[in-house]
């Protein structure tokens, strides 16, 4: 192993909340480098997104927009809450609706092209986004360490020493030392088969922060995007007629029948076609037209768009030139929808409301470990609708401020020398086994299981089976898995491995969240337990590695200023009631 | 079926890079990425390409190769045929069709 290198603060994952954290810690005068398991600016799921920032009317109005003033953030934290079933970690909101609109201003002022959509939301493209972080990275000659993939965090007594992975292009495990640590990787969809996420969000240090020692919170809660392309191979995993479906279009089964319409009261129609409440509602919704066998082909339902007239069309390609969106041009398919056909579509892995757990300061229960963003978990509760996007911003400059201070105030912590060569030895030992199972054909068996029994409907049933299955790997399998390739430069074996024992353990989590949360609350639900039970299940669900072994327990959510109601409902039930509460 | 010739190249161990072909099933509209995931799953695991944070959504172009002797993101360009994949041209090689810098 090379000489570890030296610094205050590392940031681990180069999407929006990593490179937010960079640019504060930066600002405040302590040496920083982003470390990212691919390029920053290449890599994560904010350049994908589709994107909106939000934030409240009157903020917008206080930044300089033509935001209406008689909304207010009260309001705009009463409807996260309501969207969120009451789980949120109220403290959170409170820091999200605070800090939206500087995070806003500060972004349109570096050079962020946007549209004002009048009400609660800022347009903009994930591309575009991505773009002017970075370029404010490059300003400021922040280090960047691409490729490297972590694994673990260093840990000293019981506070951070830094974070050890792997160098994918070198093939060598690599320290590097700091005083603290924030993490800010996404979420862990590609444990999933069927996503909208990019690669290499596989929930590593999720894990990582299990293993030292840290909080996961609400691993149970997992959000779908019920429209996403799956086929052809090249758009598979697109999510561009979830896009469209905010202006146009329906959802069918296979019948050619718009089930949602059909099926569902007039004001959940309206506020899964008019609202992000759409992710909930049509996976759940075409789920149910799967499992009753009124699904696609390929186990999906169609996105159509044949009832639409031309020139309404023709409006909508103006906001989309050339049906270019974000760097695909999508005309081929358009053409063929405009000609009366339907793509199949189905709800994909698509973002995480469960994660490490954190307080408004953005600590995690180690101390001089931070994570923002959608690896952190509480902000949203059971459902989120509002903006991922303003949950990086926000959170990132948060999260990069806490870590620069502390750094300031703490000593670099010493290396431990064999604990750095137990990781090592820990992703090395695959390359002396002969007989174990492949790399390549555990990460299709832990898959299948995310697929078949942490989709968007759960069973008691599923959800043992899946725990004994994931358990087993990690005990069984993981341990002795062959790696065959021997060159260790972008050795894909080994990036496989120690994928595979990250998603094993994060869906492990996940499972025994889901199995314990004997009730359906948002983007949670138990075909065995259809209600929403807020007298029993206002709680939280703590998962954490206590004397080597995984340990769930719940706690009393975090509430400053809203109170639940304390009664049970049903899932259609229930957004009946919070269209009305939110008066849309 | 179809023929699949990919350059080979470990740095650390051959002087210079070699083809080596592969024959495999051409599945309706199945992209190169798609080819090169059938070889590393079924036929060869050694095989290193660019995929570990690819986007498939031609926005990261990390997995930009040399197809049939044309630049091309492996994640968007169909596949009709037998085909040669080479790195793309004036990067250093990592291995095989990863290069540094890109």
């Amino acid at each position: 192993m090379p000489d570890q290198e030296l610094v205050d603060v590392i940031v681990v994952g180069s999407g929006g909340a990593g490179l937010r954290a960079a640019i504060e810690a930066h600002d405040l005068g302590v040496s920083t480098m982003l470390i990212s398991n691919g390029v920053a600016g290449k890599s994560g799921a904010t350049m994908m997104a589709g994107a909106d920032i939000t934030l409240d009317g009157a903020g917008a109005a206080e930044i300089g927009l033509p935001g209406n003033e008689s909304d207010s953030k009260e309001r705009f934290f009463h409807d996260i809450v309501i969207q969120g079933y009451y789980l949120n970690n109220q403290r959170l909101i409170e820091a999200y609706v605070r800090d939206a609109p500087a995070r806003t201003k500060e972004m349109i002022d570096w050079g962020m092209k946007y549209i004002w959509d009048g009400k609660r939301a800022i347009l903009t493209q994930g591309t575009d986004l991505n773009q002017v972080l970075t370029d404010q990275i490059r300003r400021r000659h922040i280090t960047m360490k691409n490729d490297l993939y972590v694994t673990d965090i260093l840990t000293h007594g019981k506070t951070v020493a830094g974070v050890v992975g792997i160098d994918i292009n070198k093939g060598m495990v690599q320290a590097v030392r700091s005083k603290v640590v924030v993490i800010a990787t996404g979420g862990w969809q590609r444990a999933y088969s069927f996503t909208s996420a990019p690669g290499g969000l596989t929930g590593a240090m999720h894990a990582a922060v299990y293993r030292a020692g840290a909080d996961l919170l609400n691993m149970e809660m997992v959000t779908f995007c019920p429209n996403v392309i799956l086929w052809p191979p090249a758009l598979r995993g697109d999510i561009f007629p979830y896009i469209l479906i905010e202006m146009f279009g329906d959802l069918l089964e296979k019948h050619g029948r718009p089930f949602l319409r059909d099926e569902y009261d007039p004001s959940i129609y309206r506020i899964a076609t008019t609202t992000e409440w759409n992710k909930l509602i049509f996976s759940m919704a075409a789920t149910k037209v799967v499992l009753r066998g009124d699904g696609s082909p390929r186990g999906g339902t169609y996105y159509s768009i044949k009832n639409v007239p031309l020139n309404i069309l023709e409006e909508a390609e103006k906001i989309y030139p050339g049906w270019k969106w974000l760097r695909t041009n999508f005309s081929d398919l358009m053409n063929w929808l405009k000609e009366g056909n339907a793509v199949e579509v189905a709800p994909a892995a698509h973002y995480m409301e469960g994660g490490i757990a954190v307080n408004e300061r953005a600590e995690t229960t180690i101390r001089g470990l931070y994570a923002a963003g959608e690896c952190s978990g509480g902000l949203f509760g059971a459902n989120r609708v509002a903006s991922a996007i303003t949950q990086i911003l926000v959170q990132g400059a948060i999260a990069g401020k806490s870590a620069a201070n502390e750094s300031k105030k703490t000593p670099l912590g010493e290396l431990d020398a064999s604990q750095l060569k137990k990781i090592e030895s820990r992703h090395t030992r695959y390359f002396g086994q002969k007989d174990g199972p492949s790399a390549i054909d555990l990460k299709k068996k832990v898959r299948a299981i995310a697929d078949e029994n942490l989709w968007v409907i759960r069973t008691g049933a599923g959800l043992k089976q899946a725990t004994a299955k994931l358990e087993s790997i990690l005990s069984n399998d993981v341990p002795r898995i062959s790696i065959k390739t021997q060159a260790r430069t972008y050795n894909k074996e080994w990036i496989d491995a120690i994928e595979v024992e990250s998603m094993a353990q994060v869906l492990l989590a996940s499972a025994r969240s889901a199995l314990l949360r004997t009730e359906s609350r948002g983007v949670h639900n138990r075909s065995d337990f259809p209600q929403t039970d807020n007298r029993r299940w206002l709680r939280e669900i703590v998962v954490r590695q206590v004397n080597g072994k995984m340990s769930l327990t719940t706690r009393p959510i975090t509430v400053t200023k809203l109170k639940p109601p304390r009664v049970r409902f049903g899932f259609e039930e229930g957004l009946i009631s919070a269209v009305k509460e939110l008066g849309e | 079926m179809i023929k699949v010739r990919v350059a080979r190249f470990d740095p650390a161990v051959d002087s210079s890079p070699h083809y080596q072909t592969y024959e495999m099933p051409l599945e309706p509209r199945m992209t190169v990425m798609d080819a090169l995931d059938y070889i590393y799953e079924n036929l060869d695991p050694s095989l290193a390409y660019h995929s570990h944070t690819s986007c498939h959504r031609r926005i990261c172009a990390r997995c930009n190769v040399t197809i049939n002797n044309k630049a091309g993101l492996s994640c968007h360009t169909e596949v009709n045929g037998d085909l040669t994949i080479d790195p793309l041209p004036r990067f250093k090689v990592v291995r095989d069709l990863v290069v540094e810098g890109l």
